[in-house]
């Protein structure tokens, strides 16, 4: 069997061609290039094609016998398809990531990116120290301060609060940073 | 190069019709692909530089424009016979009419060119 008929099966093989019809296949190219050169009719003229697997992909696939073509274009389309899914998914992510950021109150870049208009100041008055500063902080104020403790404070000197500026209410934002004030006193 | 664009231009325009060519020479009577190529040239058409016949066969077997049978050759092995199937017919019928209707279009408008080849 000539060596074009050889890769000619070995491709077939590879694209998964039924046995039976790459049998069928080969056996007709076998015996039509035998009779060629017998008429002295060159293979080049019968087969058009110098390259065995490209030729032997393009039959089964107009047969029908290869559900995919083996072109490099699928790939491309996959890589686009890719990219076409990627720009989706972040032009639904990013806004969904940053309602999430404003709703949790945390102070960050995007929130002053989608500026809330107003925002509830918890009363913590009478609650210890390290706990209402936590509670202020998630409250979306920009920044707290302790008056009188420059230098801070621990959690272990039993500090309560005993005011806060602003107090526990709406507070509607007016373009200058929202800071809250807490004085503590021993409990 | 203008002989390469020239048989570009040649493989271009026979790629559309080399089916019904096909299909012309298995109307009557059946034959196996070598069969067909040989009829092709006898006719004056020759499908060097144009691709191999057998994708196109491949082809037109799955459409159902060919019918296949192996049967025995003069003493050589058996051997695949292609047919024009009735969808064949039918399809050969409306190609050839739109070759004609194409071809005439065309020359009514090429024809009357008088220039030469430098």
């Amino acid at each position: 069997m000539p060596a074009f008929i050889e890769e000619c099966r070995y491709e077939w093989k590879r694209l998964g061609v039924p046995d039976a019809m790459a049998d069928e296949m080969a056996a007709e190219l076998e015996a039509d290039l035998a009779e060629a050169e017998a008429d002295g009719v060159s293979a080049a003229e019968i087969l058009g094609e110098s390259d065995p697997r490209r030729f032997a992909a393009t039959w089964a696939t107009e047969r029908g016998l290869v559900s995919q073509p083996p072109q490099k274009k699928s790939r491309k389309g996959l890589w686009i398809g890719l990219a076409v899914g990627l720009v989706i998914l972040l032009l639904i992510a990013l806004p969904a990531l940053a309602l999430i950021t404003v709703s949790s109150g945390s102070v960050s870049t995007m929130h002053s990116a989608q500026p809330v208009r107003s925002l509830v100041i918890p009363n913590v008055i009478g609650k210890k120290a390290c706990k209402a500063v936590r509670v202020v902080a998630r409250s979306g104020a920009d920044d707290w301060r302790i008056a009188g403790h420059q230098h801070g404070f621990s959690c272990k000197e039993h500090l309560v609060v005993v005011g806060q500026s602003p107090a526990g209410h709406v507070v509607r934002r007016d373009g200058h940073p929202v800071i809250v004030t807490l004085r503590l006193g021993r409990s | 190069m203008q002989r390469m664009a020239s048989e570009t231009r040649r493989s271009q325009m026979l790629r559309g019709v080399l089916d019904l060519c096909l299909l012309a020479v298995v109307v009557d009577e059946p034959a196996y692909g070598y069969e067909m190529t040989r009829r092709l040239s006898e006719r004056g058409l020759s499908t060097v530089g144009e691709g191999s016949i057998y994708p196109l066969l491949g082809r037109l077997e799955r459409d159902g424009l060919v019918a296949t049978h192996r049967a025995a050759s003069d003493g050589g092995p058996p051997r695949k016979y292609y047919r024009a199937s009735p969808s064949g017919r039918r399809a050969l019928a409306e190609g050839v009419r739109a070759w004609h209707e194409v071809r005439g279009e065309v020359d009514s408008i090429l024809a009357a060119i008088e220039l030469e080849v430098p």
